[in-house]
């Protein structure tokens, strides 16, 4: 008896089976000994199955049974909280600490402002361009700056000289 | 409901933080910057006196548009500078005025040539021209 075989026995007795289909069967556990057993091992273990599961009754009705376990949710729920005292703690640190912090940002300001010098707060595009004064009023500065190395060239030079700054890369001169 | 829009010990952590911060940076802006000045000379020979310039320092010299291949150091003075304070120097045959003008920058002064207030923090490099020949001089800051 195969898989297939032993899966129609229990469609058989679950009565799932054309009629047809089902008088093959029957006649079928009627020819093979096999069969006749393994079909009547299934009819025992239903009803085993049927005679071990527990039934369950309520001693009132439903609707009184489900109002009981409401009631009682209802009973254990909490009162609403009355609202507590506040004590004088909770208030000042509800109002005093975040303006005590409001305070200390404000005066770190105030001493960030005054104390760091103008030049620390300029861009650091300003604070990375050199300014050049020269002395003498025919003279001449050439800057070059290297971003990338941090470099910078000033080249003094007055109207006497050859020009002195060679010339590497003469279109990156200022 | 119990929501806050910031706790009250958050803010006044970072408050406290703000406050600590402005502290260190002025004392940062206001701390004497310790300088190198370096007369170097300049040749498109391999350099037969002074000693060979540090590859970084060399580096950044060969990137710049100078005709010159080949720099040694003919002289170096390290010096220390507070702030508003000016440092006289002489190095080779130029005269220097340094001033620690503050949040790291400096104002150099090179006798008979010029003034530049220039940002000198840390792995920045000024470069200038010396009185000597073939020289320039290398300012910048140090450990």
């Amino acid at each position: 008896m195969n898989h297939e075989q032993q899966l129609k026995l229990q469609s058989f007795l679950d009565g799932e089976l054309p009629e047809s289909e089902a008088r093959e069967i029957l006649s079928w556990t009627q020819r093979d000994g096999a069969a006749a057993a393994l079909l009547a091992e299934l009819k025992n273990t239903r009803a085993a199955m049927t005679q071990a599961d527990p039934h369950l009754s309520l001693p009132e009705s439903r609707e009184f049974f489900w109002s009981k376990i409401e009631r009682e949710i209802q009973r254990r729920e909490p009162v609403a909280a009355s609202t507590p005292e506040i004590s004088i703690y909770t208030v000042l640190r509800r109002w005093l600490l975040p303006a005590f912090a409001v305070c200390t940002i404000v005066i770190a300001g105030l001493i960030a402002h005054f104390n760091v010098p103008k030049t620390a707060v300029e861009t650091v595009a300003d604070a990375d361009t050199p300014a050049v004064e020269t002395t003498l009023a025919n003279s001449d500065a050439t800057t070059y700056r290297d971003a990338s190395e941090g470099t910078t060239l000033v080249w003094f030079s007055s109207a006497a000289d050859d020009n002195p700054v060679p010339d590497k890369t003469p279109a990156a001169i200022n | 409901m119990n929501t806050k829009l910031f706790s009250t010990t958050r803010l006044a952590c970072a408050a406290l933080f703000f406050f600590l911060l402005a502290g260190v940076s002025a004392q940062a802006a206001d701390k004497p910057l310790k300088l190198e000045a370096q007369l170097i000379l300049c040749s498109n020979d391999a350099p037969t006196n002074g000693k060979p310039v540090a590859p970084e320092i060399e580096k950044k010299l060969k990137r710049l548009p100078l005709k010159w291949q080949h720099y040694s150091v003919i002289s170096a003075q390290t010096f220390t500078v507070a702030k508003d304070e000016i440092k006289p120097l002489v190095i080779g045959k130029s005269e220097l005025a340094v001033k620690n003008l503050g949040g790291e920058r400096v104002e150099v002064t090179l006798v008979g040539h010029g003034k530049i207030t220039q940002s000198l923090k840390k792995g920045r490099t000024l470069v200038t021209n010396s009185n000597d020949d073939a020289c320039l001089i290398v300012v910048r800051q140090i450990d």
